[in-house]
C-alpha cells in the first residue's frame, strides 16, 4: 500500500485526495489546519466558468467543465451546479470589438465555447440588463454552484473512497527520511508517506518553504456582497468586458456581487477584512448594469483568502527541491471550476509521475527565468 | 475629546446628561426618529395619547425621560434616524447611514454603546405566518402606531412583558383569547423572596395578573405552545396544559416572547469579548460594574450590556458616563457615583430573582420538531441544522456556513439563540459551547443606494 498526505482541506486538496484514494493501492490522509473549506473554497462566488479564461487555462477548464456536467457521477451530489450560462457584457462598441477579438483568439486555438451575441440575444438572456449594453460574450453550459455544498460533497466522497481527513492538524515541517520517504509533521502526529501534495492555498508558499523551495506567490482577499432576496430576474452569471464584476442571482433569490475587489488580508492571523469603500465600487457597477438591484439592501459582505501568482494562473507540478512533493495552488481567485480536473491531474502525477491532463503551462519553472 | 453615544433610550439619555454636565458635547446617534428607546417609544408627531395611556404605571418615568431627552438633544450633535452599521475600533470610526440613504463617518475617542435589547423567541410551528409577532412588536404597534395586532390576540411566552402587553391590549379594547405562560406558578413563587428587592415592580406584576383575570382572560401557566394554525393567516393556537391536555384557542393574532436578549452586535464589532450569562441564559458583552468594557474607550450601558430593564438602564447609563469621565481625568460627582453603585447592586439582585422567576424555556427550543422552520429569513428547518451537526459543525458559526442558519436579513439576531439550543442538544454539549453567531458588518441590511448612488 502506498501512502499519500494531502496538505490542505480546501476543494483542491479534497479533489486530489478523492481521485488518489480511488486509485488502487493508495492510502490517503488529508491534513487540514482548521476545518474543511475554511477559506476561499467554502466562501467563493461559486462561478463555474470557462468563459474568459487565461488561454493557458482553457484546456484544463474544458476538461473540468465536462466533470461539472456530471457531478453526481463524481461525488454523488450535484453540488448545487446550475448551468445557467456565463455572460460577459459589452457596454460600448469598443467593448464589443474587444470581445469579438477574444472570441476569435479562442476559436483559433480550436475551442468553440465562447460565442459573441448581439443586443437582442443579450436581452433574451438578461431581460433586466441596462439599456446601454450592446452585446456580450457567452458560454452556454457554464454556470455556478454552491461552494460549501461542493466542498462537503468532495469531503464525503473522499472519505467514502477511503481517505482519512484530519481537521485541526497544521503542518509544521516536511522532512525526508533515511529510507527516502517523506515525513509530514504536525503538533500532534507525524505522517510518513511516499507522496505529499501541497494544496494549502494562501499558505502554500510556507509549505513549499518547508521543502526548501521558494515559489513567488502573493495572496488576495476578494470581497463579496450578498443582497436580500429579490424576485427572479437573472439566470446566468454575469461579468463585464471592461469593468471588474461578477454578478449572479442564487437559487434563493439573493444576488451575489463580486469581481475581485480586494479587501484587507492578514495571513498571520488567517483573517481578512472587508473594505467598504471598495465594495461600494462593486455595488455601483452592479446597479449600473442591473438597475433593478439599485433599491435592494445589502445583507452580508465577506472575503475569502486565496493565493495569487504573478501571472494569475496556478502552480501545478512536482517540487524541484523535494521530489515526491507536488504543488497545486495559486489559483488566483478562479480555481473553483478547475477543482475536479486539477485534482485528477495532481493525483495522476502523484501516482504515476505523469498525466495526460493539460497542466504543462502551470509548472513553477516558469518563474525561474 | 470626541465622545459618541449610540442609542437614546433610558441608558443613552442618562449617559448624555452626565457628559453634558461635565462639558462634553457628544455625537448622539439614534436609529429611530426620536429617542425614548423601545420601552418609552414615542408615538409619531400628530398622535395625541397621554403618557398615562401610553406608559401606564411607568408614565412618570417616561415623562421625566422625555423631558430630559428634549432638553439635551439641542446641546449635542443629535443624529436621529441614523444606523451605525459598522465600527472600526482601531481607527475610532463609526460608519453610519442616515435616513437610509446618506452615508457618513463619525470619529470618536470614546464610545458609549446603549444599544438596547430585542425579544427572545422560540420558534413554534406556524410562527412565520402573517399575524404572528413578538411581544415587543405587539407593544410597539399599540404604543407607537395606535394599532392592535388583532382583536382576539393570544400572548405566549414568559416574563413581565407577557402580562404587561396582554393587559395593555385588554385596556385598549382588544379581547385577549389566552395568555400562555410557559413558566409554572411554583417557579415564580419560589423566586418571590428575591423579587422583594424591588417591591413596587414586584407588586405591579401581581396587579397585572389580577387585572387580566378580572377581565375574564384565560390564563394558563406551565403550559406549552404546540402550533400556530391557520390557512395563510393565524386562526388558532394549539397548546397543552400542565396536565398534558391539548386545547385549541381560536385567535386572530399571536404575540411571542421569552424575555429579552441584548442587541450587542456593535459591542462585538468594537472588539468586546462576550461571556455566557447562565442566569440570563444570554451572551453578554464583558464589562465591569461601572460599564467599562475590556476595550479601552468603549463603555456599555443598558439592556445592550445585559438585560436589566429600564430603571437599571437609566442608572447604568449615568454610571458609564461617569466611568468614561474618570478614565479621562475628569473629576466626577462622588455622591452620585456612590448612589448609582448602590442602586445598581440592589437592582442586580432583583434581576437575578426575575431570571429565576421567568426562565428561558430552553427545552422547547431543544425539542423543536425537525420540520419546524428555525431561521425564517433563509427558511432553514431545525432538521437541517441537526444535519449540519451530523456533518461535524462543532459550533453555530460552522453550522451557519453549512446550513445557512442566520445568513438572512436578521443576521441571526432572531434565530441565533434557539439555533444554539438545537445544536447543543444535537451535539450533546452545553449551550455555551455551541457558541454564538459572530457579528459582521453591516449589522443590519444596508441600502444599496447608499453605497451605489
Amino acid at each position: 500500500m502506498n501512502r499519500a498526505v494531502v496538505i490542505g482541506g480546501g476543494l483542491h486538496g479534497l479533489s486530489t485526495a478523492l481521485h488518489l484514494a480511488r486509485m488502487p493501492g493508495w492510502q490517503v490522509t488529508v491534513l487540514e489546519r482548521r476545518h474543511v473549506g475554511r477559506h476561499s473554497s467554502g466562501v467563493n462566488a461559486g462561478g463555474v466558468r470557462r468563459l474568459g479564461r487565461d488561454l493557458r487555462e482553457i484546456a484544463l477548464s474544458v476538461v473540468s467543465a465536462e466533470m461539472w456536467q456530471d457531478m453526481p457521477a463524481l461525488v454523488g451530489d450535484d453540488c448545487g451546479f446550475t448551468p445557467g450560462g456565463q455572460v460577459k457584457v459589452a457596454e460600448s462598441e469598443a467593448d464589443l470589438r474587444k470581445l469579438e477579438a477574444r472570441a476569435e483568439q479562442v476559436r483559433a486555438l480550436g475551442w468553440t465555447h465562447e460565442e459573441v451575441v448581439d443586443r437582442a440575444e443579450v436581452r433574451r438572456l438578461l431581460p433586466a440588463v441596462a439599456p446601454h449594453v450592446v452585446g456580450a460574450l457567452v458560454t452556454r453550459g457554464d454556470g455556478s454552484a454552491d461552494p460549501m455544498r461542493t466542498v462537503m460533497a468532495f469531503r464525503r466522497a473522499a472519505q467514502q473512497a477511503g481517505a482519512t481527513i484530519v481537521e485541526g492538524a497544521g503542518v509544521t515541517a516536511i522532512e525526508r527520511t533515511a529510507t527516502g520517504t517523506l515525513r509530514v509533521v504536525t503538533p500532534d502526529a507525524t505522517h510518513e508517506a511516499e507522496r505529499v501534495a501541497n494544496c494549502a492555498g494562501a499558505w502554500a508558499t510556507t509549505v513549499a518553504r518547508m521543502a526548501g523551495e521558494e515559489i513567488p506567490c502573493g495572496v488576495k482577499a476578494s470581497m463579496m456582497i450578498v443582497t436580500e432576496r429579490l424576485p427572479r430576474f437573472c439566470e446566468p452569471t454575469v461579468g463585464a468586458a471592461s469593468r471588474a464584476l461578477s454578478f449572479k442571482q442564487t437559487a434563493s433569490g439573493t444576488v451575489v456581487i463580486g469581481g475581485g475587489h480586494q479587501g484587507l488580508n492578514d495571513p498571520e492571523t488567517e483573517t481578512s477584512t472587508v473594505l467598504f469603500d471598495r465594495l461600494a465600487h462593486a455595488a455601483r457597477i452592479a446597479a449600473e448594469l442591473f438597475p433593478c438591484v439599485a433599491g435592494a439592501r445589502i445583507m452580508r459582505t465577506w472575503t475569502g483568502t486565496e493565493a495569487r501568482t504573478a501571472d494569475e494562473i496556478p502552480v501545478i507540478g512536482e517540487s524541484t527541491t523535494m521530489p515526491g512533493l507536488f504543488h497545486s495552488f495559486g489559483y488566483s481567485g478562479h480555481g473553483f471550476q478547475l477543482g475536479p480536473a486539477a485534482g485528477a491531474a495532481v493525483a495522476e502525477l502523484m501516482a504515476r509521475g505523469a498525466t495526460n491532463l493539460p497542466i504543462a503551462p502551470f509548472t513553477q519553472a516558469r518563474f525561474a527565468a | 475629546m470626541r465622545v459618541a453615544v449610540v442609542g437614546a433610550g433610558p441608558a443613552g439619555v442618562r449617559a448624555v446628561e452626565q457628559l453634558l454636565r461635565a462639558g462634553i458635547e457628544p455625537a448622539w446617534i439614534e436609529e429611530a426618529p426620536d429617542g425614548g428607546g423601545r420601552i418609552y417609544q414615542r408615538p409619531p408627531p400628530g398622535f395625541a395619547r397621554s403618557h398615562r395611556a401610553l406608559y401606564g404605571a411607568d408614565a412618570k418615568r417616561a415623562q421625566a425621560l422625555h423631558a430630559t431627552l428634549d432638553a439635551l438633544k439641542p446641546r449635542t450633535d443629535w443624529r436621529p434616524e441614523t444606523l451605525v452599521w459598522n465600527i472600526r475600533p482601531r481607527d475610532g470610526v463609526l460608519d453610519v447611514v442616515t435616513r437610509g440613504t446618506r452615508p457618513g463617518e463619525i470619529r470618536f475617542d470614546a464610545l458609549i454603546l446603549c444599544t438596547g435589547a430585542m425579544d427572545r423567541i422560540v420558534p413554534v410551528p406556524g410562527w412565520t405566518m402573517p399575524g404572528v409577532t413578538t411581544l415587543g412588536g405587539a407593544q410597539i404597534a399599540l404604543k407607537a402606531q395606535g394599532a392592535a395586532i388583532g382583536a382576539r390576540p393570544v400572548f405566549v411566552g414568559t416574563g413581565p412583558l407577557l402580562w404587561l402587553a396582554a393587559l395593555q391590549y385588554a385596556k385598549a379594547g382588544a379581547s385577549p383569547a389566552l395568555v400562555l405562560d410557559t413558566t409554572s406558578f411554583l417557579t415564580k413563587l419560589l423566586a418571590t423572596p428575591g423579587l422583594l428587592w424591588n417591591t413596587p415592580t414586584f407588586l405591579r406584576g401581581l396587579r397585572y395578573t389580577a387585572a387580566l383575570r378580572a377581565r375574564g382572560v384565560t390564563i394558563a401557566e406551565d403550559a406549552t405552545p404546540l402550533a400556530i394554525e391557520g390557512e395563510g393567516k393565524v386562526a388558532a393556537l394549539r397548546w397543552r396544559d400542565s396536565g398534558w391536555r391539548e386545547h385549541v384557542a381560536p385567535c386572530d393574532a399571536v404575540a411571542l416572547g421569552w424575555g429579552l436578549k441584548p442587541e450587542a452586535q456593535l459591542a462585538d464589532l468594537a472588539g468586546v469579548p462576550f461571556r455566557f450569562d447562565a442566569a440570563q441564559h444570554n451572551w453578554v458583552p464583558e464589562r465591569d460594574a461601572a460599564g467599562r468594557s475590556p476595550v479601552p474607550g468603549v463603555y456599555l450601558a443598558g439592556d445592550g450590556a445585559g438585560i436589566g430593564g429600564a430603571e437599571v438602564a437609566e442608572h447604568a447609563g449615568a454610571r458609564a458616563a461617569l466611568a468614561l469621565l474618570e478614565d479621562h481625568g475628569r473629576s466626577v460627582d462622588l455622591a452620585l457615583r456612590g448612589h448609582l453603585d448602590g442602586r445598581l447592586r440592589t437592582e442586580a439582585r432583583f434581576r437575578a430573582a426575575l431570571e429565576r422567576a421567568f426562565p428561558f424555556p430552553a427545552h422547547l427550543a431543544r425539542r423543536m420538531a425537525d420540520a419546524t422552520i428555525l431561521c425564517r429569513c433563509e427558511s432553514v428547518t431545525a432538521g437541517e441544522l441537526r444535519e449540519a451537526a451530523r456533518l461535524g459543525a462543532p459550533e453555530v458559526n460552522r453550522a451557519k456556513a453549512l446550513s445557512r442558519v442566520g445568513m438572512g436579513r436578521c443576521q441571526g439576531r432572531v434565530c441565533g439563540p434557539p439555533a444554539a439550543e438545537v445544536l447543543s442538544e444535537a451535539l450533546g454539549i452545553p449551550v455555551e459551547q455551541a457558541g454564538r453567531l459572530r457579528g459582521q458588518p453591516p449589522v443590519k441590511p444596508l441600502p444599496m443606494p447608499m453605497v451605489a448612488p
